[in-house]
């Protein structure tokens, strides 16, 4: 039996795999902050599933960005280099809001009189300039201790050309400070820079303690329910951890939730033969969009917590997933500005008090409220009928837009519409058009409760061909977490020239990177057998700062040149014929999985699909009577056409005029949108 | 309104045309090959109207904002709208007119056509990396005419018809110390201004030139709204304020400046009638520069998050004579520009801190900090040069102690060096990176600390520095018996034990093997009596090392 856990703010998902039986469940439980644990074994036993028999369990978690955010973690001290404390309160000493004369930064996890020096220095080749002073570090010891310190990260200039300094330093406290958790920089990157490394470092200290907590009570509370063995975590790089690591690593679990459903998509797509997707995810509050290319899910390392346009967050150096989150969700409010202008978000009426229609006492229009007004949203069927909605109170809500603008309610409710659909097609762009890519090239798929709902028009304004709507859209991305890997990513940087005394190095590297990625993987349990290695290496143009990162699986020089040369030109729109670098070397290893078999759930033959129902629904150019579809009777290819809504207990699909919908092989809703090309 | 747009579809497209400015910023980060477009984001980009009016604009550092309507207004006035053609692109770096800031900015600026008419103009403004001149870099402490500056572009046709005119790319390969990163922002610049055209074209043929027309009417009339709202909430009155500029980089004399700011119920007033004569060196301003300050100011007491646009600069009025110190005349030289620009933006928030505390802070250290450092590399041997601001204190607060270590107010996203990569690149090692604990900034609220950062160099054919440090005389300014703060300065710690400097500007220093160049920033200004700070905050201060135990005990009275 596989299981996969994800916990959000309201909900626990859980869903399950019997692969005896074939059978695939999924269940829903309230969570139950700040115990989360316990919600997950509230879904195990409302789901009526036998523990013992779970052989592979994927969890979902938001305990470290919860962590973060609300900077509710340990008390943490950082040891640095002689004359670089500030480093880390420096930072990059950008101002995103480059009008505002009273800008503060946001402060640093470790606070001045908590950042320590050490005499010690290397130089960028990794050699050594002055040797690490073990009094200085066994004063900072007793100091740690005085001061009630629960966590610490060692981060030295140059530990990722040589880790010794930082790995003795980190062994010398352990010896004075045995229950001290230690992280050293090294540990978690080998990538130069030394603020984002040191900080990265140092929140992976500031969350170890809370972090290793939750999954050792998580442990203990399924082991407890018989669970044996195979307990793994989520990891922000979109594959997973062993528990064990995750306590020493919490950092890789800060995306722990979000890249389930991306994971999904893919295995989606690998199953229907479509390489190329966009995926669109639109929750309560927000929406995000990533993208794959020939079946590949993009990750960065550029990634931020609580970066936005007027701060510049805190990095963090791990491999996360490449995913751009709007604030336009379908609890996303609606209002007009000072200026008179209207404008969505980024308020969100949340679960509490939600959008108008639930009745909870929110007032505030959401984009739900407007679906519900535009009679896309059927009020009787909401949740499955199991939640009442009241569409006046949506009317009433949309009523000051509407009088505002002298329209009709309805008219409102459409612009509202439109500009979070505008919006999200915004979002869509950044990840494709902004990158070098064509959005034509790719299909769409659409879930979260909402993402159905819009999918097909943004498609539509994109010129994307075809919209996917797959099957278990409501607990997608435990659907997703059940299909992922374990997978550990190994970066380092080393500038070396591009030819082939160069890449004579880099073969070094990346097979020293090979054993050390496989001594890693063994370490934690893993079977040797299933091991696979996925090598790139981020090449520059010498002269150039920004790098791209090309695979490396054959390591062949002109290959490789050409390969840079043409991601360059897709990337920056230009090619140079200036000689190349390598800079950063990283190496993927992941244990496969035998790939959870879907073709069970062939949806049934027929054609004779008929709309349950008919109804007025709102459109562009005003009512129109609409085909109202349910999706468990749609029979295998028979094609609808547009206007029509698929109505289904999570979510309702809506297919505009001229397009066609109907189920494929494995129960997705595919949306021809009439408006693509040839792929 | 126009009856036949409804206000959804306005919306959509007032959005489309914010996000036309921000795709063109992107690309222009996207396809430069110069680290100061896509590390410093030193550029602006933006759309205006057919009459020159910024409809977006994308700033990577303040002080160009609002620049980019004086470059189309300068297309306007040279060629007319009748004198332009599909498929030319006009570029100027005139700094007295409204192409510059100096030489080394460089802007771009397409008509914009539909059907026969011009719709819109788009527009890029780049600091290159190199236009030639007497100084690698094209900028130094020691011009004293614009013809020591590089190469001068008159406002002239740099396409036509599509095409570049290849005689002018000759010109400017012979003329600059790097060509292809020059010629390749001439390139990155075109296309961004050319992907602006097609976005338009694509959004008129979407909704309607004439929809589209209005929408921009619409989101210029939103900025007007807004400008009126911030204008009824700021203290009505006249303030003023003066300070000095520490010297001009040719002679040591001080120099005195004034502003005197109004603001009634319709106008926000700038008065600089009382400004010094330009000066023989190179830290003239142009008229445009002053204009980016006062809109920067503006902008900074009334909404600093907004999306702006020329509506929202409607009641703006400056006043300042031809040929002072912040109008410049041909044939002054201005590479330097930007120590005084800081001035003027700088004084007109010193004279209004003290009646909008909620939006500003006692004065910064009010300097980029600008260094040029060339050496060798010691593993190789080749010539290494090192361009980088530097980061210092901000001011207090009537509410909290200032920000430490940011870069100045004209900069923004502006990125420092990391350590790291400077000692591979540059071949230097760092040998200090901190804060800055010298006294200075004291207050109820302190201001921020410097910073200090140190190169020492290590090969034996030594190396240069330029660098230009504003208040190295006269540092940040206090607010309510706030302390001024720390004073900017360079030095160099030389081999043999002694100290060079301290200097506040100088142009090509010899530097030897061993010798360390720190380069000092000081802290910003203090809000209110030293006093009045709380014991607790100076304990912490003092154990955080941000202060020492005799100013603990002299200045604020509490023993260590």
């Amino acid at each position: 039996m596989k299981l996969a856990t994800d916990i959000g703010g309201t909900f626990t998902d859980l869903v399950y795999l019997d692969e005896a039986s074939g059978e695939l469940g999924t269940t829903k439980s309230s969570s139950t902050p700040p115990n989360f644990a316990q919600g997950i074994l509230d879904t195990i036993t409302k789901a009526n599933l036998d523990a013992k028999a779970v052989a592979h369990f994927v969890h979902g978690t938001t305990v470290v960005i919860n962590a973060l955010t609300e900077h509710k973690g340990a008390k943490t001290a950082l040891i640095t280099t002689k004359g670089f404390r500030d480093v880390l309160a420096i930072a990059r000493a950008n101002r995103p809001d480059i009008y505002n004369l009273r800008f503060k930064k946001q402060p640093a996890f470790v606070p001045r009189e908590y950042r320590y020096e050490v005499e010690e220095r290397l130089d960028y080749k990794g050699e050594v300039l002055t040797p690490l002073n073990e009094a200085d570090v066994a004063k900072i010891a007793a100091e740690l201790k005085a001061e009630g310190i629960e966590a610490v990260a060692v981060a030295f200039l140059h530990s990722y050309a040589n880790p010794v300094h930082e790995k003795y330093c980190a062994e010398l406290l352990k010896k004075h400070l045995p229950d001290m958790f230690v992280t050293s920089s090294s540990d978690i990157t080998k990538e130069w820079r030394e603020y984002e490394r040191s900080n990265t470092a140092v929140l992976n200290s500031y969350v170890q303690p809370v972090a290793s907590s939750y999954v050792q009570n998580l442990e203990n509370a399924l082991r407890d329910m018989g669970v044996k063995s195979g307990l793994h975590i989520m990891k922000s790089n979109g594959g997973t951890n062993t528990f064990e690591l995750s306590k020493q690593q919490p950092i890789h679990l800060v995306e722990s939730g979000p890249v389930g459903g991306v994971i999904g998509a893919k295995a989606i797509g690998d199953l229907i033969g479509e390489k190329n997707i966009i995926t669109m995810d639109v929750g309560g509050t927000t929406a995000k969009t990533s993208l794959i290319e020939d079946g590949v899910v993009k990750f960065t390392t550029n990634y931020y917590i609580e970066k936005d346009p007027f701060n510049p967050g805190y990095p963090i150096k791990v491999p996360v997933v490449d995913i751009v989150e709007i604030g336009a969700g379908g609890g996303s409010i609606a209002h007009i500005d000072d200026a008179g202008a209207l404008k969505i978000g980024p308020q969100s009426a949340g679960a509490v008090p939600g959008p108008a229609c639930y009745g909870q006492g929110g007032d505030k229009p959401t984009v739900t409220d407007a679906n519900l007004v535009l009679q896309r949203i059927n009020p009787d069927y909401f949740l499955g009928g199991q939640m009442q909605v009241d569409p006046e109170l949506s009317k009433k809500a949309y009523t000051p837009i509407a009088e505002s603008f002298d329209v009709s309610v309805e008219e409102a409710a459409l612009g509202v519409v439109r500009l979070a659909d505008a919006n999200m097609v915004n979002a869509i762009k950044l990840v494709s058009v902004r990158r070098g890519y064509d959005p034509r090239d790719f299909a769409l798929v659409a879930f979260g409760g909402g993402g159905a709902m819009h999918a097909a028009s943004l498609a539509k304004e994109l010129n994307i061909g075809k919209v996917i709507i797959p099957f278990a859209t409501g607990t997608f991305s435990a659907l997703g977490m059940l299909m992922t890997e374990p997978m550990q990513d190994f970066i380092r940087t080393k500038v070396l020239p591009g030819d082939e005394n160069g890449l004579a190095q880099v073969r070094d590297i990346l097979t020293e990177m090979n054993t050390e990625a496989a001594d890693f993987m063994r370490a934690a349990g893993y079977p040797e057998a299933k091991f696979s290695f996925k090598p790139y290496i981020d090449m520059r143009y010498v002269g150039q700062e920004h790098t791209v990162r090309v695979p490396a699986d054959e390591l062949n020089l002109a290959k490789l040149e050409s390969q840079f040369h043409d991601l360059h030109e897709q990337a920056y729109t230009f090619r140079l014929e200036s000689p190349v670098q390598f800079v950063n070397y990283l190496v993927t290893i992941t244990v496969s999985q035998d790939p959870v078999d879907l073709s069970r759930f062939k949806p049934k033959a027929g054609n004779n699909a008929k709309p349950k129902a008919q109804r007025q629904v709102y459109f562009e150019g005003g009512w129109q009577d609409t085909a109202i579809y349910e999706r468990s009777d749609l029979p295998l290819g028979q094609k609808i056409a547009g206007p029509c809504i698929i109505e289904e207990p999570q979510t309702i699909t809506v297919v505009h005029k001229g397009m066609q919908a109907w189920i494929d092989e494995i129960g997705n809703i595919v949306i021809d949108t009439g408006v693509g090309h040839e792929r | 309104m126009s009856a036949n747009l409804d206000p959804f579809t306005a919306e959509v497209i007032k959005n489309s045309l914010v996000a036309i400015g921000e795709e063109m910023f992107v690309a222009m980060a996207r396809t430069s090959m110069s680290p100061i477009i896509y590390e410093v984001l030193d550029y602006a980009t933006g759309l205006t109207t057919a009459k020159a009016e910024i409809l977006t604009q994308g700033n990577g550092v303040a002080g160009f904002i609002g620049v980019l309507t004086f470059s189309v207004k300068s297309v306007i006035d040279k060629f007319g709208l009748e004198g332009l053609k599909p498929g030319d692109i006009i570029m100027t770096n005139d700094p007295y007119g409204g192409g510059g800031t100096h030489t080394s900015d460089v802007c771009m600026v397409m008509p914009i056509f539909y059907k026969g008419e011009i719709i819109a103009f788009s527009a890029n403004k780049a600091h290159w990396t190199e236009v030639g001149g007497m100084s690698p870099g094209s900028w130094t402490t020691d011009s004293t005419e614009i013809f020591q500056e590089g190469l001068q572009f008159p406002c002239i046709k740099a396409f036509e018809n599509d095409k570049p005119l290849q005689q002018l790319i000759d010109l400017i390969r012979v003329n600059v110390r790097t060509p292809d990163m020059s010629i390749g922002d001439f390139y990155a610049q075109a296309a961004s201004v050319r992907l602006a055209g097609k976005r338009m074209v694509e959004l008129c043929d979407k909704y309607g030139a004439e929809a589209v027309k209005t929408a921009m009417a619409m989101l210029l009339d939103d900025g007007e709204v807004r400008a009126k709202q911030a204008l009824a909430s700021l203290p009505k009155g006249t303030f003023t304020a003066e300070d000095t500029v520490d010297d001009d980089g040719i002679s040591d004399d001080p120099i005195p400046v004034k502003v005197k700011v109004t603001i009634t119920d319709d106008e926000f007033i700038v008065d600089f009638s009382d400004m010094p004569p330009q000066v023989a060196g190179p830290i003239n301003s142009s008229i445009t520069g002053t204009n980016s300050a006062l809109r920067c100011l503006w902008l900074a007491i009334s909404n600093p998050k907004l999306q702006v646009n020329e509506g929202f600069f409607k009641p703006l009025r400056l006043i300042v004579p031809e040929g002072t110190i912040i109008s410049a005349q041909r044939p002054a030289p201005t590479s330097t520009y930007w120590e005084t620009l800081l001035y003027s933006l700088d004084l007109i928030w010193k004279a209004l801190a003290p009646v909008v505390p909620h939006r500003l802070s006692a004065g910064h250290y009010n300097t980029v900090g600008a260094a040029i450092t060339t050496t060798f590399h010691p593993d190789g041997d080749h010539f290494t040069i090192m361009v980088e601001p530097n980061m210092g204190g901000w001011g207090a607060q009537v509410d909290q102690d200032g920000e430490s270590g940011l870069f100045c107010s004209m900069n923004g996203e502006t990125f420092n060096l990391p350590v790291e990569i400077t000692e591979h690149a540059h071949g230097l090692m760092v040998d200090e990176y901190c804060f800055n604990p010298d006294a200075g900034g004291e207050g109820k609220f302190r201001g921020g600390r410097g910073v200090i950062r140190a190169y020492k160099i290590l090969h034996d054919n030594g190396g240069t520095v330029t660098i230009t440090l504003g208040r190295h005389k006269f540092p940040a300014w206090g607010v309510d018996g706030g302390h001024k703060g720390g004073a900017n300065r360079v030095e160099i710690k030389k081999a043999d034990g002694s100290v060079a400097g301290p200097y506040g500007k100088t142009a090509r220093k010899p530097l030897q093997k061993g010798d360390v160049l720190r380069i000092i920033c000081g802290a910003g200004g203090g809000w209110g009596d030293p006093k009045d700070r709380s014991k607790e905050k100076v304990l912490a201060d003092v154990k955080a090392g941000m202060m020492s135990k005799e100013v603990a005990k002299e200045i604020y009275g509490v023993d260590v």
